[in-house]
């Protein structure tokens, strides 16, 4: 199954990516991070939440979707 | 009649008409930071109408605010932020109540000024202050309607709306020191907080009214580059709303940086209270302020290390006083702020207040 993650703020810098596809398949959303921060180390730095499929969610569900967006907070004002 | 032609294109819409706009009027609306964000917020809500507008902010004008802050112009440079945001709100709508606050939102005074008022629109640039106006929103049952940016990224959200989720429910773990760059650590295209403060001020104006979908368990994601705007839902986590309900007060986060508590204004101070006053200035800079009988800044540091009463450093538009006060809280002393207003203003607070009980050393 292919699935789009979108990385947004300092999570582009932080992966050099804007977005990807990818072809592995996990469990769960939490699975998926796990996966994520080994590839990226500097991930490990930045708290940021996922979303699948336009819907915020947490880390123990079930992966489901094709479309994953990664966001930090953001602070500027 | 006058009033009726001032709103007139908001009276011919059939979804405002003149109750909507008897809406706008009542409306109270509370502004933290007036910066890029609270700048375009305060503007389009003062040209709409919302009958009472709160400015908080402690900082001063400075020229790099320029690029991006569009309510201040060269002239307001080195001046207060709230003061000179509200002379030029009056000229663009005297009909605003604008009630001005300069000085930073604290744990201390968060509940007393979050109460007067029904919305709250958060243009703060750091983490601290941002927690800080959630959990008193969720205590006081008001709604918060959150900006912030980074880079040339947005977020938009309408939090506590119609029992609708909090920002702790989106964010629930604020981020360790240093692991999000904070307010003037990073660049921002000058537009970008003005297309997110318009974002605001239209959540605000829809809340009023009661019109249209409110983006209440939703964050909207804005990117100015692409011009890809994602939309994502989220739920209300009853557990981190009761915790904070639970504590009936603020949980303080670690998070500091860019947080600013050792400022005071003259508005904060009563004149009873008993305060030590440092002039930090230069023998020949007037006005003197000699009711006062202020210590010169060449004071013994044990003098005031071992202080009991407030200590409060001064100059003359608060920015020599800013960094004294810096330098003796690395010293440890504690009990010690810097003025916002200058020499100036201090002075008429002093005429203003011709009982205060001035302490002699």
């Amino acid at each position: 199954m292919e699935m789009k993650l979108r990385y947004f703020g300092q999570l582009q810098e932080a992966t050099g990516k804007k977005e990807e596809i990818l072809t592995d398949s996990f469990e769960s959303l939490g699975n998926l991070r796990s996966f994520l921060l080994k590839r990226y180390p500097k991930l490990n730095h930045v708290h940021f939440k996922m979303a699948q499929e336009n819907k915020i969610d947490i880390d123990s569900s079930p992966l489901r979707g094709n479309l994953i967006d990664l966001l930090p907070p953001f602070s500027g004002g | 009649m006058i009033m009726e032609t001032r709103y007139q294109r908001h009276i011919q819409l059939s979804e405002v008409g003149p109750n909507g706009q008897k809406k706008i009027k009542k409306a109270k609306v509370l502004v933290i930071g007036a910066g890029g964000l609270g700048c375009p917020v305060l503007q389009y809500l003062t040209a709409a109408g919302v009958g009472t507008l709160g400015i908080m902010d402690h900082d001063h004008v400075s020229l790099s605010n320029l690029q991006r802050q569009i309510l201040f112009n060269e002239n307001d440079l080195g001046k207060n932020k709230v003061l000179r945001a509200k002379k030029y709100l009056k000229t663009l709508n005297p009909d605003v109540k604008v009630l001005t606050f300069p000085f930073a939102l604290t744990h201390e005074n968060a509940e007393q000024y979050i109460s007067i008022f029904d919305i709250i629109i958060d243009g703060t640039d750091n983490f601290y202050t941002r927690y800080l106006i959630s959990d008193f929103c969720i205590l006081l049952n008001k709604v918060m309607i959150y900006g912030a940016l980074y880079k040339f990224e947005g977020q938009v959200s309408v939090f506590n709306y119609n029992k609708g989720p909090s920002y702790r429910c989106l964010f629930p773990y604020p981020p360790h020191v240093g692991e999000i760059p904070n307010c003037s650590e990073v660049g921002v295209l000058g537009v970008v907080p003005g297309i997110i403060g318009v974002y605001q001020a239209t959540e605000a104006i829809k809340v009023i009214l009661g019109l249209g979908e409110v983006l209440s368990g939703k964050l909207l994601c804005v990117n100015l580059l692409s011009h890809q705007n994602t939309l994502l839902d989220f739920e209300r986590n009853q557990k981190e709303i009761d915790q904070i309900k639970k504590q009936g007060k603020a949980i303080p986060i670690e998070n500091q940086d860019c947080f600013v508590d050792f400022e005071l204004s003259l508005f904060q101070l009563s004149s009873e209270e008993k305060i030590k006053w440092i002039d930090v200035r230069e023998d020949y800079e007037l006005p003197r302020v000699s009711h006062l009988n202020p210590l010169s800044c060449s004071v013994s540091l044990d003098l005031l290390t071992g202080s009991r009463q407030k200590i409060i450093a001064f100059c003359q538009t608060g920015t020599r006083s800013r960094a004294f006060v810096k330098k003796m809280k690395n010293k440890g002393v504690g009990n010690c702020f810097s003025l916002i207003e200058g020499a100036a203003e201090l002075n008429e607070w002093v005429k203003k207040n011709m009982n205060y009980n001035g302490t002699k050393i």
